[in-house]
Formats: structure tokens, C-alpha cells, sequence
């Protein structure tokens, strides 16, 4: 049977794309970045997961507001990186996994997640900015995506509730699948930033910090947050960070912090985290103690 | 009125994307979107007011493309994550667009932030 091993949160912003491909990774101001992707890139490494679920949203690139879905599913066996205004970026295609994406795709339709699917379509900086930081690209990945987008642009979003649910019944689908594969589940985006209207540039580590606190600790109080919660607290566009919900939701039960990078350079908090579920036995308080 | 989205309107500097404000802007945000096409690009570059005309855009949107009114466009309805991609096209990165929208000049802005050389 297929398992999750590990669940990773990890911000996608475009410039950090940019920043890799112009080989930035040694700047003094681009440094406390990469350097903190390089324990989780280490961690993949020795785990050799066989796929890596991507919980990332479309910045209306692959799908445009006449037909943007809530949940979208990608199927297939590769996947183009969008060129988004700037041209192509230099990376291999990614590695679908097709019998997976299918079985999920069945799964949590016959589960009432009444996901889209697509095919054949392009993936955007929301997978694409962190991947190269995760895993090695030359000549090809090390392992396949399945891709999951999620409309954190055009309102009505799903709820923070409804993200996590769907992580668990991500969970039920993985842990269902009859092959034995290792998988690693991630949710991308935030932390704090806006980057529209005069309140541009907004920042608050100190939620940001009580976000990451919740995440591992009481999430449930993370799902009874409104859209106007997040943004108020964390800036308009960290409304996205439901999307690490689905990621936690697909690790339910106590989990146990590897790793925890916080970097906030000009107006996203870039941060990128790695969980391992701990045994269901293991309760919560203990949980907290062993980390 | 969404529950989830409550008293957002009241938030300084924010505007809500809803799909009352993308069924208004559909032909702007359409227009913004297709900068991520070499053709609708070039097309762009060689005639912006053929380019405009041919996207079916109201006056008052025209008139806010002539005059990069970064600002002026997200008030009327222009969704950021399309107009980033026209940002490109207008040679102005998504630092220089902050800025603008904020009311400051770039140099100012960059002083408001932790570590201004992560660019």
C-alpha cells in the first residue's frame, strides 16, 4: 500500500524561480533562502519518496476566471512548466504519476470531493518556484508530482475546514492505493505578504510564527478561521496558506517539526517546513515534548 | 454577501476579488492574462491601441493601460495575478509595482524592507 512519510510547507514565490535560475543561491541576501531548503532537499534524498503531492494554486496562468476551478487535479504522466510573461524557465518537464493521479481522482470523487480534472496542461510558479530547491533536476526528477490546484484568487474560496478535509481525504486516497510507494505531501504558499492596493508590502511574523505554532499543535483552530482572519492578520494573498491546511489535513494526527526555515527578505515571509507524522499512539502533549 | 469575506471592504488598501469584480472586468483581466502568449505580446508591443480595441476594452480601462495606473487598475477590478504577467511586458517588476500602489517612490519603499538586496 501506498503511505505518506512526510508533509512539507513551503512558500512559492516567482522571484525565487527567477533567483535559482540566474544562480543567486550564494548572495548574501539570497543565501538564509537556499540554505534553508538544503536540510529538506537532504531529508528527500535519503527518504526517496516516489511522488510528492503538491497542494499549490494557479495564478490564473493554466486557467482563466471564465472557468477557474475550486479543486483541480492534475492527471498524466508529465507536465509542462507555464511560461508565465518571462519565457521558459530551464527545467526538464515534470514527472506525472498516472495510475496515482487516477486512483486519487477516484477516490475523492466517490468520497464527495467533487474535484476538476485536467490534462495535459501546463503547471505554474505555485509548484514550480520550490520544486528545483527540493529536489535535483539534471538530467531528470528524481520522482513523479501529482499536482492539486486549489482557487486561492477568485472569491468564493473553499474554506480553511473544507482545505483540510480534503488532506484527509487525500490521506484515505494515498493510503488506499494498492502499490507500494512512498509519498510526500505539500502544501505551498505564504507566509505573510500582500502584494496589491496600498497595503503592499504587509508583513506580521509574530502571526506568522503562531501560524506555524497552530499548524503543528491545534490546526483544528486554523480551520475554524475565516478568509477575512487570514487576511487581516497575515496580508490579502496569505489568504493561500489554507493550502498548507490540505498538507496538514493529509497528516492528521500528532506530527513531529524536522525542520523550520523563516526568512523574510523584502515582502513574503519565505518559509519552508518539514513534518513527520508520529505514530497514532503517540498523544499530542508527547508529541510536543519529543520535538 | 460572503460571510468568509466580511468587513474586508472596510480593510485599508485591500480589494476583494470576487466574482462580482471579475464578471465586471472580465475583458481587462482577459486582455492582462493573455501577456503570457509570445503573440498577444508582440501584438501588444507593435499597436497597444489596436491591441486594446481588438480586446473589446471600455475607455476608462484604456485609459488606465496608457498610463500604467498600476494602482488605478487593481481599484478598477484587475486581478494582481494577471497584471503581473502585463508587468512584464511593460518592462516593470512586481518591487517597482509595490512601490507605486503604496504611494512611495522605489527607493523608499526598499527602505521599509528587512533585507532590500534579496531581489
Amino acid at each position: 500500500m501506498a503511505r505518506i512519510i512526510g508533509g512539507i510547507g513551503t512558500s512559492h514565490v516567482p522571484t525565487i524561480g527567477v533567483a535559482y535560475d540566474k544562480g543567486k543561491q550564494g548572495e548574501p541576501g539570497w543565501a538564509p533562502l537556499f540554505e534553508g531548503y538544503t536540510p529538506v532537499a537532504a531529508w528527500l534524498a535519503e527518504q526517496k519518496p516516489d511522488v510528492m503531492v503538491f497542494f499549490y494554486n494557479d495564478h490564473a496562468t493554466t486557467f482563466f476566471f471564465d472557468l477557474y476551478p475550486t479543486f483541480a487535479l492534475g492527471i498524466g504522466e508529465r507536465f509542462e512548466i507555464a511560461d508565465e510573461g518571462a519565457g521558459k524557465r530551464p527545467l526538464p518537464p515534470l514527472k506525472g504519476h498516472l495510475d496515482l493521479s487516477i486512483h486519487i481522482a477516484e477516490s475523492l470523487v466517490n468520497d464527495e470531493f467533487d474535484i476538476a480534472t485536467f490534462q495535459d496542461k501546463p503547471i505554474d510558479h505555485g509548484c514550480a518556484s520550490p520544486l528545483p530547491l527540493l529536489w535535483p533536476h539534471d538530467p531528470d526528477w528524481p520522482g513523479a508530482i501529482v499536482p492539486l490546484a486549489i482557487n486561492v484568487l477568485q472569491y468564493p474560496l473553499p474554506t480553511a475546514r473544507r482545505c483540510y478535509r480534503l488532506g484527509q481525504a487525500m490521506k484515505r486516497a494515498i493510503e488506499s492505493f494498492p502499490e507500494d510507494l512512498k509519498v510526500v505531501v505539500v502544501g505551498t504558499g505564504g507566509l505573510s505578504h500582500q502584494i496589491h492596493g496600498e497595503r503592499a508590502g504587509f508583513n506580521n511574523e509574530a502571526w506568522d510564527r503562531e501560524f506555524l505554532d497552530l499548524l503543528v499543535n491545534d490546526p483544528e483552530r486554523l480551520t475554524r478561521m475565516k478568509h477575512a482572519d487570514y487576511v487581516r492578520l497575515g496580508g490579502a494573498e496569505s489568504v493561500e496558506q489554507i493550502m498548507w491546511l490540505a498538507m496538514r489535513g493529509a497528516l492528521e494526527g500528532p506530527i513531529r517539526t524536522l525542520h523550520e526555515n523563516y526568512y523574510l527578505a523584502t515582502t513574503t515571509a519565505m518559509t519552508v517546513t518539514l513534518y513527520e507524522p508520529l505514530p497514532a499512539t503517540v498523544s499530542a502533549p508527547v508529541a510536543e515534548l519529543v520535538r | 454577501m460572503n460571510p468568509q469575506t466580511e468587513g474586508l471592504e472596510d480593510l485599508f488598501g485591500t480589494y476583494v476579488f470576487d466574482l462580482r469584480t471579475s464578471y465586471r472586468a472580465l475583458k481587462l483581466n482577459r486582455f492582462l492574462w493573455s501577456m503570457i502568449g509570445g503573440t498577444a505580446r508582440e501584438r501588444f508591443l507593435t499597436d497597444e491601441e489596436a491591441a486594446m480595441d481588438s480586446a473589446g476594452l471600455s475607455e476608462t480601462e484604456k485609459a488606465l493601460l496608457r498610463a500604467r495606473d498600476w494602482l488605478g487598475l487593481v481599484q478598477h477590478g484587475a486581478n494582481f495575478f494577471v497584471l503581473e504577467k502585463f508587468a512584464r511586458v511593460a518592462r516593470k517588476t512586481n518591487l517597482e509595482i509595490y512601490a507605486i500602489m503604496r504611494g512611495e517612490t522605489f527607493e523608499e519603499f526598499l527602505q521599509t524592507r528587512r533585507v532590500p538586496e534579496c531581489r
